[in-house]
């Protein structure tokens, strides 16, 4: 007996566990939170389960960065792990952790319980890790269902507050219609090729003369529309601003950046890697849809008034200039959107770091008014912002000036020089409404104390006590914590939140920083693009 | 630690210097500011002698030095790298630059010591320096331009460092456009030698021009044009030079540092950096030449009939900065930075004493009410006279010594030179007269009030303070100069700066006596190695004839001007009535003002006005701005109608793109 087990040991599957490392520390914290979850203190289950999160995320980025340079293939050829997978991987660890420093004091990880809300981020973000890293169909649907449906609850997590409520349920369906085109879509291209595995997929169209095969093509339509509806590209982007507007500022966050971190990812594998001799026939179509969503997501900005709308449709702008480096289809192009999704990164950090702080502080909700007269008030937090936006519209000395400049080289050495002009152009149109939060920030006198007294952002629902452990709404005893504690006090508006204004500080600063020294970026883009090897 | 290390470190200082004083000035008590400005300085000084001292211990063959701390973009094209270049150019400069700076920060540690501003003073002052020193080291095309602009901008704030006064502000704006028409000439000529050498790198641009550029290439030609355009702008050369005299309305220290010693040479030191492209270029180097020889002239004859004392200063200026751009222009390259350096020397000199005199004056500058000034002030009529004599070009002061050769070169090219080679004599003769017109002027004749006074012990001071330009009375406040003046006589660290540039403008041309050492010319040699006009002067040719026709037209000027205007008092108003024409015409600076006012500002601002009323009421607001915000509003408001929040319409929307989408792939097979 103890025979056969041993054999069966000895022949069972070489398990690379240093390649699966990232993955294994993200999903391994997420149950070790989870379960922390059912401590019996509140504080406790607050700071524990936070504090955990923060352990794993990091586990994850020292893994990632030790693995840094491989390239090779693991769990029977469903993952590859290279260094396109592993920079993208830190883009998404880094985010995640950002979103549980942000979310440390938000209403919205006490209302769903601290456990399951940072073990949903864990998951989401493994889920998005074995995305960046499929290397054939069915991992790339998994990981797509692993960072969805952990995101769809996230976005639902202010009980209370029912825009939270609408934007999970229009997310959740929404979303479902994008994943079962985009899985209608992997079905049909294995159907064309009969082939799951990427390479196997590319060696099937250049060699069987698949490429203008119309069940093929039907299929890259579908698996484009899906990618694109994840990635917020227009025209299916209009989920974005609802659900950003709706969801909790840090999960939004994390949706602004991860999310879109990984999608793009995707994008790059399997379009320049399974796909890469089909690209007469696709890249005209991302090109246009990378047109469209320049031109739909700057004008869409360009009337609102709430902050995260503006940033859910400046977001739908950026998917369109970062696409340009997946149409290209060469190094330089894959180069330019890994950069472009680290300086992307910063630049929104910064932005919504302030947009959570200033939450907090005013009771204006996510109003542009929320900022005005920051610079005079809180010039801590209104340069960072300053940074996020100018770097977004792309003014030089900013990482987003040199993101751009690449991508704007891609698209022109790749024969696309028309979508390096839309760039150009959308960024123009662009500095209308980013100048007008810069404006509204250093121009505009703050708003007025009455103002800020009298509208709460949340208003509560029926029964339900701002207060928003249920454990606190259970006991009918009065003597709530006192606000001094720095707990998530009820009404109590957050003072000092050291954590979110240096997350914002940083941000801004590495921005400002890799726009005078983008070296270090540019190597990690450079490996990144490098790992592509079908590419030139 | 390499020289390279110490290039960055001479940088490192005044940046530092920068920000620490442009941050902490709430906070920093008493003359603090300007003691840090001046260690700041003093430490890069420093930095400079050490990297010396390195880059000496290198093979001659192997003293061009490059380093790289950064790439920012490197890619198909171009390599924009932020580098230095260390080589015997650059550290001359940076020695030259750090080393004057930091004895007029010194100086104006006491002289500015009762303005408002003496911590954003310093916080100016010490951004200069960085920019300089970063033009000088810069080791590619992208850094010189970045340190171009940045000296362009320090200079507009130091000019305009009195912002309440408007002679200030609208002097600094001037100062601004002109310069701005230097940077885009600049650009532009770089971007004329990138496009055929495809890097921006100094020492590869080097190494292709030879492969590059047929002699005389249509392209180079025009490149080294625009180039010089950008040198003409910053070193104040006929036709960009109205700038300068108007940029004396910035405090003294400023004219002394960037307007006399530093900022102005910046486009000697860019032809000498760039004299490989134009040795190939012979015909914009001859440009070059003609100006630098028309301004000498001409900014020497203005200087013989102005008033005022820093105006009188900065002519000379122009006219010693013609000198410079003259001889690099020829191939004097030694002896045009020769000439760079003694030049810094006394001319900083002339500034600060002039300095103590206005002070002296209660802020006074016009020569018509000084006089007498010899037995209140000695120190700074001593001072006054070793830079006058320097300047002069009487042996043995530096400038003697300096200006000479850059002639004797001129004249040994031979042909069309010999005009220049007599212009500038006749220019060293004009020299002499203007410069002991000013030390006769202010110094001897009949005491004025403030001379007797002093003598008493008894500093002037004016009742109401007042701009000296137009006599508008103003207040001491915040954007107008300080409520006290100072002069070297009772201030120990302006009394030091002054005796340092003394014993410098006394000295400095030692280093380079013709037939006995050759300090200048071995030591810049590794630079100028790919020179063929580059020679060690060891020749006699017409060295006798320069040395004894330059010491007797300099002993000649000040003679004239002895007699004009100190045994014969009334002769300058009888030669001014018998030449009123030429008296206007000088007085008027030969119109350049009215001229350039006349060819490009009137015609500019007429058309801008057309532009305004017509053109643009009609075809941008109506048209343009008008259709494009239509269209972009109209976009916004479809977009935010899209938006309906119906889950049901995204839905339909989302098929409708599926729909088109697998439409076009479709269509593809």
């Amino acid at each position: 007996m103890s025979v056969a087990l041993a054999a069966a040991r000895l022949h069972g599957p070489h398990i690379d566990w240093g390649g699966l490392s990232p993955i294994l520390a993200l999903l391994g914290g997420a149950v070790v939170v989870l379960l922390v979850g059912l401590a019996p203190r509140r504080e406790v289950r607050r700071l524990v389960a936070s504090g955990l999160a923060l352990v794993a995320f990091a586990a994850a980025l020292g893994c990632t960065i030790w693995q840094w340079d491989a390239s090779k293939s693991i769990v029977s050829g469903a993952l590859r792990v290279d260094d396109l997978a592993l920079a993208v991987n830190l883009i998404l660890v880094s985010a995640g952790a950002a979103t549980v420093l942000l979310s440390w004091r938000a209403r919205a990880s006490g209302e769903a319980g601290h456990g399951e809300f940072y073990a949903l981020v864990l998951t989401s973000t493994a889920g998005m890790s074995v995305l960046v890293a499929a290397q054939n169909t069915v991992s790339l649907f998994l990981g797509i269902e692993l960072l969805s449906i952990p995101l769809y609850v996230l976005c639902a997590t202010e009980l209370h507050r029912s825009p939270s409520l609408e934007s999970g349920l229009k997310y959740l369906v929404i979303g479902s219609v994008g994943s079962a085109t985009l899985l209608y879509g992997l079905a049909m291209i294995y159907g064309a090729t009969g082939s799951t595995d990427f390479d196997a997929i590319a060696s099937a169209i250049a060699s069987g003369g698949l490429a203008s095969d119309p069940l093929l093509l039907t299929g890259i339509a579908l698996v484009v529309v899906g990618l694109a509806f994840k990635s917020s590209v227009a025209p299916f982007h209009q989920w974005t601003p609802d659900v950003y507007e709706g969801a909790p500022t840090p999960i939004t966050t994390f949706m602004a950046v991860a999310t879109k971190a990984a999608a793009l990812g995707i994008f790059l594998r399997f379009f320049d890697v399974a796909l890469v001799s089909a690209q007469v026939s696709w890249a005209p179509a991302l090109a246009a849809l990378a047109t469209i969503s320049i031109v739909v997501g700057n004008v869409g900005a360009l009337g609102q008034s709430s902050l995260k709308r503006l940033l859910a449709y400046s977001a739908v702008a950026q998917a369109g200039y970062l696409l340009a480096g997946v149409v290209v289809s060469t190094r330089a192009g894959a180069r330019a959107t890994v950069f472009y999704l680290a300086v992307y990164l910063l630049m929104n950090l910064a932005a919504f770091a302030v947009v959570v702080a200033r939450e907090r502080e005013t009771g204006l909700g996510d109003d542009i008014a929320a900022v005005e007269g920051l610079g005079a008030s809180r010039p801590w937090l209104a340069w960072p912002m300053t940074i996020a936006m100018l770097s977004l519209a792309g003014i030089p000395a900013t990482a987003g000036f040199v993101g751009k400049l690449f991508l704007i080289q891609a698209s022109a050495d790749g024969g696309y020089t028309w979508l390096g002009v839309v760039i150009v152009v959308g960024s123009m149109v662009s500095l209308a409404y980013y100048l007008r939060v810069v404006a509204a920030m250093w121009m505009r006198p703050g708003p007025s104390l009455g103002a800020t007294e009298a509208a709460s952002p949340y208003p509560a629902i029926a029964g339900g006590s701002p207060e928003a452990d249920p454990d606190a709404i259970g006991t009918s005893t009065p003597a709530a914590p006192p606000a001094g504690d720095g707990g998530p006090g009820a009404g109590a508006r957050e003072g000092f939140q050291p954590e979110v204004v240096g997350l914002a500080l940083a941000a801004g600063a590495a921005t400002v920083f890799f726009g005078i020294v983008p070296s270090p970026l540019v190597d990690l883009a450079r490996a990144a693009g490098n790992s592509l090897l079908g590419l030139f | 630690m390499t020289a390279t290390t110490f290039g960055w470190l001479v940088l490192l200082f005044p940046l530092a210097g920068t920000v620490v004083l442009g941050l902490g000035w709430r906070s920093l008590p008493g003359r603090s500011a300007g003691w840090i400005g001046t260690a700041a300085i003093a430490a890069s000084f420093a930095c400079a002698v050490v990297c010396l001292a390195a880059l000496q211990s290198h093979h001659p063959g192997a003293r061009q030095l490059t380093s790289t701390l950064w790439d920012y973009a490197v890619t198909v094209g171009v390599d924009a790298r932020l580098s230095i270049l260390v080589d015997p150019l650059a550290v001359m400069m940076i020695l030259v630059v750090s080393g004057i700076s930091a004895l007029i920060h010194l100086y104006s540690v006491s002289y500015l010591w009762s303005d408002r501003g003496y911590a954003r003073f310093f916080s100016y002052l010490n951004f200069f320096v960085f920019s300089m020193l970063l033009l000088v080291l810069a080791g590619n095309f992208l850094v010189l331009i970045i340190g171009w602009a940045f000296v362009g901008a320090a200079s507009y704030l130091l000019i305009s460092f009195w912002y309440r006064r408007t002679t200030a502000t609208r002097a600094g704006i001037k100062a601004f456009v002109i310069n701005v028409v230097g940077d885009v000439g600049l650009v532009l000529g770089t971007y004329f030698i990138l496009k055929h050498t495809g890097t921006l790198d100094f020492v590869k641009t080097f190494n292709a021009v030879p492969h590059v550029f047929a002699r005389d290439d249509g392209d180079l030609v025009a490149g080294c044009v625009l180039l010089l355009v950008g040198a003409f702008a910053k070193s104040a050369q006929i036709p960009l030079h109205t700038w300068l005299p108007d940029a004396m309305e910035g405090p003294t220290p400023v004219s002394a540092l960037i307007h006399a010693a530093t900022m102005v040479t910046a486009g000697v030191y860019l032809i000498a950096r760039l004299h490989p492209l134009f040795e190939r270029a012979p015909a914009a180097a001859d440009v070059g030449a003609v100006i630098g020889c028309l301004t000498l002239v001409v900014a020497a004859t203005i200087a013989l009939a102005q008033t005022d004392v820093k105006r009188v200063i900065a002519y000379s200026t122009m006219s010693q900065i013609g000198y410079m751009i003259m001889g690099v222009s020829v191939g004097a390259y030694a002896a045009g930075l020769f000439h760079l350096m003694t030049h810094a020397f006394f001319k900083a000199l002339l500034f600060m004493a002039a300095g103590s005199l206005i002070g002296a004056m209660a802020g006074e500058q016009s020569l018509n009410r000084m006089g007498g000034f010899r037995r209140a002030m000695p120190f700074t009529y001593a001072a006054f006279v070793v830079g006058g004599l320097a300047l002069s070009g009487v042996p043995p002061f530096s400038g003697f010594f300096s200006k000479d050769e850059i002639l004797l070169v001129t004249g040994e090219r031979g042909g069309w030179h010999w005009i220049l080679y007599v212009a500038g004599y006749a220019g060293a003769l004009l020299t002499a007269v203007y410069t002991f017109r000013l030390i006769f002027r202010a110094f001897h004749g009949e005491p004025v009030k403030e001379a007797t006074e002093l003598e008493h012990g008894h500093l002037a001071h004016a009742d109401h303070p007042f701009n000296p330009a137009t006599g508008e009375e103003e207040d001491t406040d915040v954007g107008f100069p300080g409520p006290e003046h100072h002069i070297a006589e009772r201030d120990p660290p302006m009394r030091l700066a002054m005796g340092v540039l003394a014993v410098g403008a006394l000295v400095a041309g030692l280093v380079q006596i013709p037939k006995v050492d050759f300090v200048i010319d071995h030591f810049l040699h590794p630079s100028f190695a790919d020179s063929a006009l580059y020679e060690v002067r060891t020749k006699n040719g017409l060295l006798a004839v320069g040395l004894i026709v330059g010491t007797a037209l300099g002993l000649a000027g000040v003679a004239i001007a002895y007699r004009i205007w100190v045994t014969r008092p009334g002769t300058a108003a009888a030669i001014q009535a018998r030449l009123t024409f030429v008296h206007r015409l000088l007085v008027n600076k030969w119109y350049f003002d009215e001229l350039l006012d006349l060819l490009f500002v009137r015609p500019g601002a007429w058309m801008g006005r057309f532009a305004q009323q017509t053109f643009e009421r009609v075809v941008v607001n109506e048209a343009l701005v008008g259709g494009t915000t239509g269209l972009v509003r109209a976009g916004s408001a479809a977009v935010r109608a899209a938006q309906s929040g119906f889950v049901r319409y995204y839905a339909g929307v989302l098929v409708i793109g599926i729909a088109a989408v697998s439409l076009y792939f479709l269509l593809q097979s």
